[in-house]
């Protein structure tokens, strides 16, 4: 499900923002496209590059699709779940994060050292809003599991803990722009030296390595959106197949709404993005205070 | 699961108990591991000191420390218990000095004897109130007593000052960071993994003979940890010396195993039992699991300053390709100690984060707050970690070297070196992919410090998590090699063309362009700057021609520089003024003794 | 109903967060309008059964005052001073950020030791406003221009009139009518106060200007 739909996922967003740069823009498989010959490239490595460098790609995407395990996907529920799954899923993101950073360290390049740099920094701030956001969940939920959070515990939450709800998913929103690298944190587009974070990181990487590590990145957001709708549109009709329509319909929404922020902002400058994650940190806060003011 | 062994011994009150409880048990686990590796990896790394130094009186106080260690962690009197306590002091301090010719390592090891000393006297002070109260120097004894709340906690207070000093808790910590660089490797590897643990097993031992303590005590020991690991890790990532940073990472872990204790203390206090097991069991599992993979990375770092002649992490680089088998081990202890899954910090964090959780889920308002707090400053100090071990990882073992090494190729160092750290880098994985064992063992350590019966219920609600952990780790690793396996069909079998790393266009890339660890952590530390006291001195240029610019920066450890220099000098002030006036001869100082005696005799001939 | 009060608040809170961590001062004050905006539609809600005359006339008289007149005598001084739009703060916006956010949990803890009398619509209505009065005044505190400075009076006064509405019934709307025109004149005061001595500065010497714009005022 995560290897079928992340790239169309991103496809989505590229076409909203073309839409509205007034292009018409590539086609909304062309993430699928860029995959595909990927894969059936060789690969260049550096010199300087030791066995690091080529199993990072791996232990990346490996990790990404291990902690898909632990997300609900509309009507397919969770195949991995249980109480205190949460750490893990942080956790795997950090042993994907400590294999890219070390693997752009690898290369030797200045460059890649100062995407790892402020990659390393900003994953600081996000992991803590994330974690602040899911002790507000557990609060609201009374579960420390991903899947018993966002499940079906949530509709009855939106009726008593509105409030919070909205500040956890605009806080988690923030987080997920600037775990993925999307604009107002980083552009994916370029690897510009001002808005090197993630892309510089993979400057060195080619062919088969580098369609891991960019099918890594579009599970990666795919997963954070999957966190996210099951918040956003609790419903539950009880039958399979609408409830996933539901579910791929807020994905949607959510790609075109991450569109639309991407056109409307330009990227903050490096300095301010702290600021932004802080603020996240502070919605993220003001849930829990609003959580226990109602508790 | 208790044994008692006894000796005569003809001491006032003293009484050669010995007594092995799942408290001991478990401390004893990771002396014996650490013991054993350090003990072989030093026989290889002294070899190059045969002959210019005395070998034997290194190794005979080697061997005392582990036997005053393993005799504090069984000691089941007071007497005993302080005697051994004493000998491990002074003993470690002659491990420390072992390179007395460097001023810097004297300093240190005096820094650290006067440290030591000053938490053995709180030491004393608490055992002999405690005795005071029992009335029996026994510590069996001592347990079944009630203590009054205001004793308890003049009580708990002296043994965080008395044990927190040896443990390295801010701000008691200022001798760690100039002690373990300073000793050699292997001593730094058992100090860290080991000695500064005996700290925290005053701390335990103190939790559980008292058995009530007032609230308030448990939110302190949180707090303790929170400030501890959070600045640790903060400090660590503003080193540039290797061995110092892996000290300040004792620290942070201290403040860890401190935070799971505060955890398992508030949970006894507030008669949550299941909360109470988990933060005493993720505390003494990652005891442990600091002792075997701070073991390894400092048996690494003293590796790759054995070759490389320096452990200033800006002039490393490229150390992967000289000692690739060194790396791959440093790497196992690196992911350990960042808490990543597959390895063993993880299923410790994952314990006490598993207490919190359902801290906040069960405990009154106070409590959540804290234990929020707890959760953020733990997610913080795994991010910081990360951050600060992709520093250390990346810019020693990875890229270029940064200073001219000559090397034959390949050189990894001897075997006696090798075998000790490939243990202790099984042991990592062992525990990180089959925690059952442990976590049944420390749960028991956690059911006897919760003063709880044991219990196959709460044992089965962290053992089926933990097995889960287990299978999705095991998925990992599955998916992982499928994914090599794709890789290779994809690829082929020839090799892969290689060429320079591409830097956008610029080629004439030389190793002094690479990133340095400074500039690395600079955006960190930088933010974090009026806590950290960051500063950098020089470095400004001007004019169109600049001329050649110095720059430094430096990290100031506040308690050192601003708390304990400045009460020091003025106590040395003081004293030097007193000395001056007064006294001039040894026989004046007598005089005071004497006299001092007459009137102690006089007082007892009253009563 | 609640929900939409709900949502007010803490919006209302959130925007006066914003304020604290943005740079530029046109960029507050278009916070400030959109927080005003938010804060105006609150009467709405309040009686959304029954709305009253008196709900009609304070809402618009909110929008107009606060969300259009106010703001615009801020940007006609932004202008005509021709000051640099940097907001120069005591401290750092992070520190500021992380203060905001222990402040709005100092508000709440306040909050639940207050014992109001009569019954509220919402529970978040309190601690909200006491949140938003404590950001405006840190806005006052930590930022040095004049304009900031209205800027969080402003944002403090929107607290109070989030209490007030509170206490929406028991209050005459002459004494609301009257805050509001209170606020309409301070501002009004002040661009003229700042014109002037702006005007003052341009025939002084340039050494002084330096010093003293910006830093003092």
């Amino acid at each position: 499900m995560v290897l079928l739909f992340s790239p169309f996922f991103l496809g989505v967003i590229t076409r909203v923002k073309a839409f509205f740069g007034g292009r018409v823009g590539p086609s909304v498989f062309q993430p699928y496209f860029d995959l595909a010959k990927l894969f059936q490239k060789k690969c260049v490595y550096s010199h300087t590059t030791t066995w690091i460098f080529r199993a990072a790609p791996i232990v990346v995407f490996a990790s990404v699709l291990a902690v898909s395990l632990m997300i609900p996907f509309g009507a397919f529920k969770a195949p991995v779940r249980f109480s205190g799954d949460i750490f893990l899923v942080a956790y795997l993101f950090g042993l994907a994060r400590f294999f890219m950073i070390v693997a752009a360290l690898d290369t030797g390049s200045s460059f890649e050292g100062m995407g790892a740099s402020r990659e390393a920094f900003f994953s600081c701030l996000s992991e803590l809003t994330i974690f602040m956001n899911f002790v507000t969940l557990v609060l609201v939920a009374h579960q420390i599991s991903l899947s018993g959070m966002i499940g079906a515990e949530i509709p009855l939450s939106w009726k008593l803990m509105g409030p919070t709800l909205l500040l956890v998913v605009s806080s988690f929103f923030i987080v997920i722009l600037a775990e993925n690298c999307r604009i107002p944190v980083d552009d994916p587009s370029t690897h510009l030296e001002l808005t090197m974070i993630h892309e510089v990181m993979i400057l060195d990487h080619s062919g088969v390595d580098l369609a891991y590590m960019l099918y890594g990145a579009a599970a990666k957001l795919f997963l954070f959106g999957g966190i996210l709708v099951p918040i956003l549109l609790p419903i539950h009709t009880g039958h399979g197949l609408m409830d996933t329509l539901i579910f791929v319909v807020g994905m949607l929404g959510i790609a075109i709404f991450i569109g639309l922020v991407e056109s409307g902002m330009a990227r903050l400058r490096l300095n301010r993005v702290t600021n932004l994650l802080l603020i996240a940190f502070a919605l993220a806060f003001f849930g829990f205070i609003v959580r226990l003011w109602r508790g | 699961m208790e044994k008692i062994i006894q000796f005569p011994w003809h001491v006032p009150f003293g009484e050669f108990t010995l007594k092995l409880d799942p408290l001991s048990l478990i401390f004893l686990t990771a002396i014996i591991i650490l013991t054993l590796c350090a003990g072989i990896y030093g026989v290889g790394y002294m070899r190059s000191y045969q002959g210019a130094r005395s070998l034997k009186a290194h190794a005979f106080f080697f061997l005392l420390l582990a036997v005053a260690i393993g005799l504090v962690v069984t000691a089941n009197n007071v007497i005993l218990f302080l005697c051994a306590w004493e000998l491990m002091s002074i003993a470690t301090y002659f491990l420390i000095v072992f390179h007395d010719e460097k001023p810097s390592v004297r300093r240190a090891g005096f820094l650290y004897l006067i440290a030591t000393h000053c938490g053995t006297f709180c030491l004393f002070l608490m055992f002999f109130l405690m005795a005071r109260t029992a009335g029996s120097m026994d510590f069996t004894v001592m347990a079944h007593t009630t203590f009054s709340p205001a004793l308890a906690g003049i009580i708990f207070f002296l043994a965080i000052i008395g044990s927190g000093v040896k443990a390295g808790f801010l701000p008691m910590h200022i001798w760690l960071p100039h002690a373990h660089p300073a000793a050699p490797s292997h001593v730094s590897a058992f100090l860290s993994g080991v000695t500064i643990k005996i700290g925290i097993y005053g701390i335990c031992r103190v939790l559980w003979i008292m058995g009530i303590f007032p609230n308030w005590c448990g939110y302190v020991l949180l707090t303790i940890g929170i400030v501890s690991g959070v600045m640790g890790v903060l400090y660590a990532l503003g080193q540039h010396e290797i061995k110092r940073l892996l000290a300040y990472h004792s620290i942070e872990n201290i403040g860890i195993i401190a935070l799971g204790l505060g955890v398992g203390l508030l949970g006894r206090s507030y008669h949550q039992p299941f909360i109470a097991a988990l933060g005493f069991a993720g505390a003494l599992l990652h005891v442990i699991n600091h002792a075997i993979f701070k073991g390894l990375l400092f048996l690494g770092a003293g590796a790759v300053i054995q070759k490389m002649h320096t452990g200033e992490i800006d002039k490393l680089g490229g150390v992967a390709k000289i000692m690739p088998l060194t790396s791959t081990l440093f790497l196992v202890g690196a992911l350990s100690i960042c808490g990543l899954p597959l390895f063993n910090g993880f299923i410790s964090e994952f314990m006490i984060y598993f207490g919190l959780f359902q801290g906040v889920l069960a405990l009154p308002l106070q409590g959540v707050v804290f234990f929020v707090l707890g959760i953020l400053s733990l997610a913080l100090i795994g991010a910081l970690a990360l951050a600060c071990f992709t520093k250390v990882y990346g810019i020693v073992f990875l890229g270029n070297p940064r200073s001219s090494i000559e090397t034959k190729g390949t050189e990894e160092v001897s075997a006696w070196m090798m075998a000790p750290m490939f243990l202790l880098a099984g042991l990592c994985i062992w525990i990180g992919l089959m925690p059952a064992v442990m976590a049944r063992l420390t749960f028991m350590g956690g059911n006897f410090l919760a003063h709880m019966e044991p219990s196959a219920f709460y044992l089965g609600k962290i053992l089926n998590p933990l097995s889960i952990i287990n299978g999705t780790a095991f998925v990992l690793l599955a998916l992982i090699i499928m994914l090599v396996f794709v890789r290779r069909w994809l690829l082929g079998k020839e090799p892969m063309p290689t060429s320079e790393t591409w830097s956008c266009g610029f080629t004439q890339l030389s190793s002094k362009l690479q990133y340095t660890s400074s500039s690395f952590a600079r955006p960190i530390v930088q933010y974090f700057r009026n806590t950290l006291l960051f500063r950098r001195y020089g470095g400004e240029v001007s004019g169109e021609f600049p001329q050649k610019a110095q720059m430094s920066s430096h990290v100031h450890d506040a308690s050192e520089d601003y708390l304990f220099r400045p009460v020091f000098t003025r106590l040395r002030n003081l004293s030097k003024r007193i000395d001056e006036k007064s006294i001039r001869y040894t026989q004046i100082y007598l005089i005071y003794i004497f006299v001092f005696l007459i009137f102690l005799l006089v007082w007892k001939m009253r009563g | 109903m609640t929900t939409w009060i709900d949502t007010s608040c803490i919006l209302v809170v959130f925007l006066a967060l914003s304020i604290l961590a943005t740079y530029r001062i046109t960029g507050m004050i278009h916070i400030f309008v959109v927080q005003s905006f938010v804060l105006s539609f609150v009467p709405f809600f309040l009686h959304a059964d029954a709305l009253t005359g008196r709900d009609v006339m304070l809402v618009l008289a909110t929008l107009v005052l606060k969300a259009i007149v106010a703001p615009y005598i801020l940007f006609w001084a932004i202008r005509h001073m021709s000051m640099r739009s940097e907001v120069k703060p005591f401290i750092g916006f992070g520190t500021s950020i992380i203060c905001g956010t222990f402040l709005i949990a100092g508000a709440f803890w306040v909050a639940s030791s207050l014992k109001l009398p009569g019954k509220l619509i919402s529970d978040l209505v309190i601690p909200c406003s006491l949140s938003t009065v404590l950001l405006g005044f840190m806005i006052i505190v930590t930022r040095t221009k004049a304009i900031t400075q209205v800027l969080g009076y402003l944002v403090m006064e929107n607290g109070i009139f989030l209490f007030a509405l509170s206490l929406f019934d028991a209050m005459p709307t002459l004494i609301e009518m009257g805050i509001l025109l209170d606020i309409f004149v301070a501002v009004f005061i002040m661009a003229i106060v700042v014109n002037h001595i702006n005007e003052e500065f341009e025939h002084a010497p340039a050494s002084l200007r330096r010093t003293k714009m910006g830093e003092t005022l």
